[in-house]
């Protein structure tokens, strides 16, 4: 990994309106694990708070905001080539702003559904929690740091493969849902509380190394993208 | 070692051979065969000519669909370790904004895996004539101190092969002066500078060998001195306001110095010449053999653009 290029990417990634996201996200997150404790059912309630939001929607969005633009928008606003015209591996690059994608979100993702899985209540939701959504970020980062390689209008695209892929597809049958990325840490919460949800039937391994392999196979395209394009 | 090796001239720095680049049906550069060695090397043509193709796949930003093009023996699209002895400041005026300019050259300088990072960027911004110590970002630069620092960046690592396209766009006249000057200083110690241009007289300041091309063909090669008199030697169309155009039409014909003529309203006549130079010396003689006043005398495509397509032609 080019530790200079890891700089970069983190200094581009920082900017008013995400940070503004972000804390709108973190809102809603403690604010849900504060309903969920005054729920009857608990248990349930905050399984479900915590799949619901921070694996379909925390995770998603905010690893969709900075993945896609990690080197999208070097693509985007022809910069790329600062980057591109020095004796670099390509591989390194892809592994310095996937590094810096998930050291961004990571921490924050999994450090606020982590402190709203411990405002719950719910013990046995706490580990799991803080691992699942890591496991979240981690494959989302991938993927959408290779879509925003890929595509030029990748904050559009991600948004729609969130809305209709993950969030509306992946109900339609099994096939569907092991095809979607939320399965996988839902089921992880699942096996943690005994609460049933939908989508959420995978096996304990396949939770665990799907999502990694989906992050993994993301940061390979990226790599593999980066050697082989032309650059503006 | 024998004299004839002693004497073998050194291998070219950059050398193309048949080189074509195409995007789907549009073709922007064909068949393109030239070498170059240290020195600044001017490459001349008008806009959309296929010169940033060329340039961009010299520096391995675009690989060629077709021929072979080699830096310093490597192909930089599929060696990055020759990347770091080329220098390149692109055209586009887009730079990492959220840096200062100090930061933006001293991140090329680690990324070359330079010795001392931060004494080499205040070297290259210096030369470039910016201030090292001046905090401000990217984003607040102007035209002029983005091509600079674009400059800056493209020499921090002292590359052997340079690429500058279009480098001294928005600079004033005395920058460009103190730029060309640094052209040729930096070609004078060895390295080979290749110089983006779609200004004529610009490229006749670089004063060195000059590559045309234009409709992605090289359509000339060679000392600026000769692709300039072979351009001013081009066949014209002149357009000529006398008041007495017939009159001046036939003299110029009886001289043998016009191939046609055709006689327009308001005293026009507009007149083809294939030697414009005994044109030019014919045509006050001749007018005033038959009592003409000349209004005025307009050459009708002496614009970059039309004299790049005779030299395509030729």
């Amino acid at each position: 990994m080019n530790t200079h290029i890891y700089r970069v990417v983190i200094r581009s990634q920082i900017s008013t309106g995400r940070l503004l996201a972000l804390a709108g996200l973190s809102g809603v997150a403690i604010l849900l694990a504060f309903v969920a404790r005054a729920a009857d059912d608990p248990v349930e309630v905050a399984t479900r708070s915590m799949g619901t939001f921070g694996t379909n929607v925390f995770a998603p969005f905010i690893a969709l905001a900075l993945g896609s633009t990690a080197l999208g928008n070097l693509v985007e606003d022809r910069t790329l080539v600062y980057v591109w015209l020095r004796p670099v591996p390509r591989h390194s690059v892809a592994t310095a702003a996937f590094a810096a994608v998930l050291s961004v979100v990571g921490p924050i993702v999994v450090a606020v559904m982590t402190v709203a899985a411990a405002i719950t209540g719910v013990d046995d939701l706490l580990v799991a929690t803080a691992v699942a959504t890591a496991l979240a970020v981690f494959a989302y980062s991938g993927l959408f740091l290779a879509l925003g390689l890929r595509f030029k209008r990748s904050l559009l695209i991600g948004l729609g493969y969130i809305a209709i892929w993950e969030l509306l597809l992946s109900r339609l049958g099994d096939w569907f849902a092991r095809l979607s990325v939320r399965s996988y840490p839902m089921s992880i919460l699942s096996d943690a509380t005994d609460v049933s949800m939908r989508l959420a039937d995978r096996s304990t391994l396949a939770s665990y190394i799907v999502p990694l392999a989906v992050g993994l196979a993301g940061l390979l395209y990226t790599s593999w993208r980066l050697s082989r394009t032309e650059i503006d | 070692m024998s004299q004839a090796q002693t004497q073998t001239a050194p291998p070219p720095m950059v050398q193309a051979e048949g080189v074509s680049k195409w995007f789907g049906d549009l073709v922007a550069v064909s068949d393109v065969s030239f070498s170059i060695g240290a020195g600044v090397t001017a490459l001349l043509g008008p806009n959309g000519a296929g010169k940033s193709t060329l340039l961009r796949m010299m520096c391995g930003l675009a690989r060629p669909s077709n021929g072979s093009l080699t830096v310093l023996g490597k192909n930089p699209r599929a060696d990055v370790a020759v990347l770091g002895r080329i220098g390149m400041a692109p055209q586009q005026e887009s730079l990492l904004d959220y840096l200062s300019g100090r930061e933006f050259v001293e991140l090329a300088a680690q990324l070359h895996h330079v010795d001392n990072p931060v004494e080499a960027a205040r070297r290259a911004i210096q030369t470039v004539e910016l201030d090292p110590d001046d905090p401000r970002k990217l984003s607040t630069y102007s035209k002029g101190m983005r091509q600079r620092i674009k400059l800056a960046q493209a020499i921090v690592h002292d590359p052997l092969v340079i690429a500058l396209d279009e480098p001294l766009t928005g600079l004033d006249p005395r920058q460009r002066r103190e730029m060309i000057q640094l052209f040729h200083r930096l070609g004078s110690e060895g390295k080979c500078v290749i110089v983006s241009s779609h200004v004529l007289d610009e490229v006749e300041r670089f004063g060195s060998r000059v590559l045309v091309i234009a409709q992605g063909r090289l359509a000339a090669e060679g000392d600026f001195r000769e692709i300039r008199n072979l351009m001013d030697d081009r066949p014209l169309r002149i357009s000529i306001r006398t008041d007495q155009p017939r009159a001046l039409a036939i003299a110029l014909l009886n001289r043998g110095v016009i191939s046609g003529c055709r006689l327009e309203a308001n005293n026009l006549v507009v007149v083809d010449t294939s030697d414009p130079t005994a044109f030019r010396r014919a045509v006050a003689p001749a007018a005033r053999d038959q009592d003409a006043s000349l209004l005025e005398l307009r050459p009708l495509d002496d614009d970059l653009e039309s004299v790049f397509r005779y030299l395509v032609g030729q």
